[in-house]
């Protein structure tokens, strides 16, 4: 018997020892090339942009879509944004048996269309996103608006006078020696808020006034209606909302300068009155009422105007499209940062919505998406 | 208009009850108006110009006559109004029945239309004093046309 130990050049025991390897390589060859499922025509190839068709930009925004990572999320924005925009009532085949002779017309159903909830934080007013925003807002394409303090007077003040770049390295101290406020990498000089102090001190009298001889009650968006009339400005937002009726809620209004001014103004004369109970009614209303509208929600950033929209829409039993675009994780637990499938487990937003998170600067992703969207299906003739 | 009456007032003819000051210029201890009533200063901050607007003076202030704690917030560059506040030492002659007080004025007349204190233990040693028949001089403080008696003190006779 041959030592399989002791190999010569004509043993027996080479070909067992090939066997072996062969066992093992076809082992490992099928561990690492494990057969796959194919993915074709179940999901769609990742092609980027090619740039020797040129530079054509609404080609390249349409390429996200396939692009990746945070590209494909925006571009599913973008086509979720247009599903709210497409929809009409019409759309809906199934007729409910107990519904209005009215809401059976065709050409009615074909005019009904979703209702748009837009949300946005502060910062983002102070930066460009603004002049986007007030694009909507012209143009009557968002019904709803909700945002935080700082998010109306930086649209009122930046009528008075401008907000710069500046960087995010400016020492704080320094800049504070110098009356420049610093918003990221943007600059408020403290005199822009002393405008803002002259000009709307004489308006909340005015409202005073109003408030003891005619019985008004004030609420948020009342006085916020009242300051979109009184700039009387067209960059600004909050003016066009007042021409076009569109709501603007903002249940925090006391946390920023225009509290701030609220409170400076009640040692001057005391008694202004702003009733937020009458706004919580008007916001839930718009969700409650929207019937048989759909609802989507678009929101940039987190916060306050986030879990507000989504809490309106909570109660008609959650929205049907929803976009956040933020930069939010949800690892803390915290609203701002919780993806939409969290919203869905509340209520906020329907088990068969189409949401989508944006994990994005909207300063980068929101003028994109309105490009790809709002301003394209209007240029359209 | 073409006929203008001449009106002639009374009393504090000329002078006037409170005088403008910048709100940035009163201190501690001065005085100010704040909802119409003439104060002294107890704290005063000024929060320097910000996202708030013009720098502001936050003044914690108690009311001479009622002693009430009163608070307001000025811009700094604004004027506020500083009341013109007075003392004056007079003699008590009598007090009378109905809570009035009669003095002697400087010039020998007697001035009549002081209330007693509503202070209690300035009534007490007002009235302990008057009783047991010792020269009183009374502090009066005025401001706004409204005027109290604000110390006491017991002068040995001559």
């Amino acid at each position: 018997m041959v030592n399989p130990k002791t190999p010569s050049q004509n043993s027996p025991h080479l070909p067992r020892k090939k066997m072996e390897e062969d066992r093992v390589l076809s082992s490992v060859h099928s561990t690492v090339f494990k057969e796959s499922e194919s993915l074709e025509g179940k999901c769609d190839k990742i092609e980027g942009y090619d740039f020797n068709q040129g530079v054509n930009y609404p080609k390249l925004l349409r390429s996200m879509l396939t692009t990746g990572f945070q590209a494909s999320n925006l571009g599913e924005a973008i086509d979720v944004v247009n599903q709210m925009l497409d929809w009409r009532l019409a759309d809906e085949t199934t007729v409910p048996e107990d519904c209005s002779e009215e809401e059976k017309d065709p050409s009615y159903r074909e005019s009904v269309k979703c209702k748009i909830f837009l949300g946005f934080t502060s910062n983002l007013v102070s930066s460009g996103v603004r002049d986007t925003i007030r694009y909507l807002v012209q143009h009557h394409m968002v019904d709803v608006i909700v945002t935080t303090t700082g998010g109306v007077e930086e649209d009122l003040i930046k009528c008075l006078a401008p907000t710069f770049k500046g960087d995010f390295s400016l020492p704080g101290a320094y800049l504070r020696s110098k009356g420049l406020n610093r918003i990221g990498n943007l600059l408020v000089p403290n005199d822009n808020y002393c405008k803002f102090e002259d000009w709307i001190i004489p308006i909340f009298d005015q409202m005073l006034k109003e408030q003891k001889e005619e019985n008004v009650l004030w609420t948020p968006s009342k006085l916020l209606a009242r300051l979109g009339k009184e700039i009387n400005n067209e960059s600004s937002y909050l003016y066009w909302a007042y021409k076009m009726n569109i709501p603007v809620f903002c249940p925090g209004l006391t946390d920023g300068s225009l509290g701030d001014m609220l409170y400076f103004h009640s040692f001057r004369t005391s008694g202004l009155v702003i009733d937020v109970v009458q706004d919580i009614r008007a916001m839930n209303g718009e969700a409650v009422h929207a019937t048989p509208r759909k609802t989507g929600m678009i929101i940039l950033g987190g916060g306050l105007p986030k879990h507000h929209i989504c809490n309106a829409n909570m109660m008609r039993n959650g929205a049907d499209y929803a976009v956040f675009i933020n930069t939010g994780q949800e690892f803390d637990g915290s609203d701002s940062g919780a993806r939409p499938d969290e919203a869905v487990s509340w209520g906020k937003i329907r088990g068969s919505a189409k949401t989508v998170k944006v994990y994005c600067d909207a300063t980068i992703a929101f003028p994109l998406l309105v490009a790809e969207t709002f301003a394209s299906k209007r240029t359209k003739p | 208009m073409s006929d203008e009456e001449h009106h002639f007032e009374s009393s504090d003819a000329g002078a006037s009850k409170t005088y403008p000051q910048q709100a940035g210029n009163i201190r501690k201890g001065g005085y100010i108006v704040i909802k119409g009533r003439p104060c002294k200063v107890v704290e005063v901050s000024t929060s320097k110009t910000g996202k708030h607007g013009h720098a502001k003076c936050h003044f914690v202030a108690i009311d001479i006559f009622t002693s009430k704690k009163l608070e307001d917030i000025v811009p700094s560059s604004h004027n506020c109004d500083v009341p013109h506040v007075n003392r004056v030492d007079y003699q008590l002659i009598d007090i009378s029945e109905d809570g009035f007080v009669s003095l002697l004025t400087d010039n020998g007349s007697t001035k009549d239309d002081l209330k007693l204190p509503t202070d209690e233990a300035l009534l007490t040693q007002l009235k302990s004093g008057f009783e047991e028949g010792k020269d009183i001089v009374v502090s009066v403080m005025s401001a706004m046309g409204e005027e109290q008696m604000c110390a006491l003190k017991e002068v040995s006779p001559k």
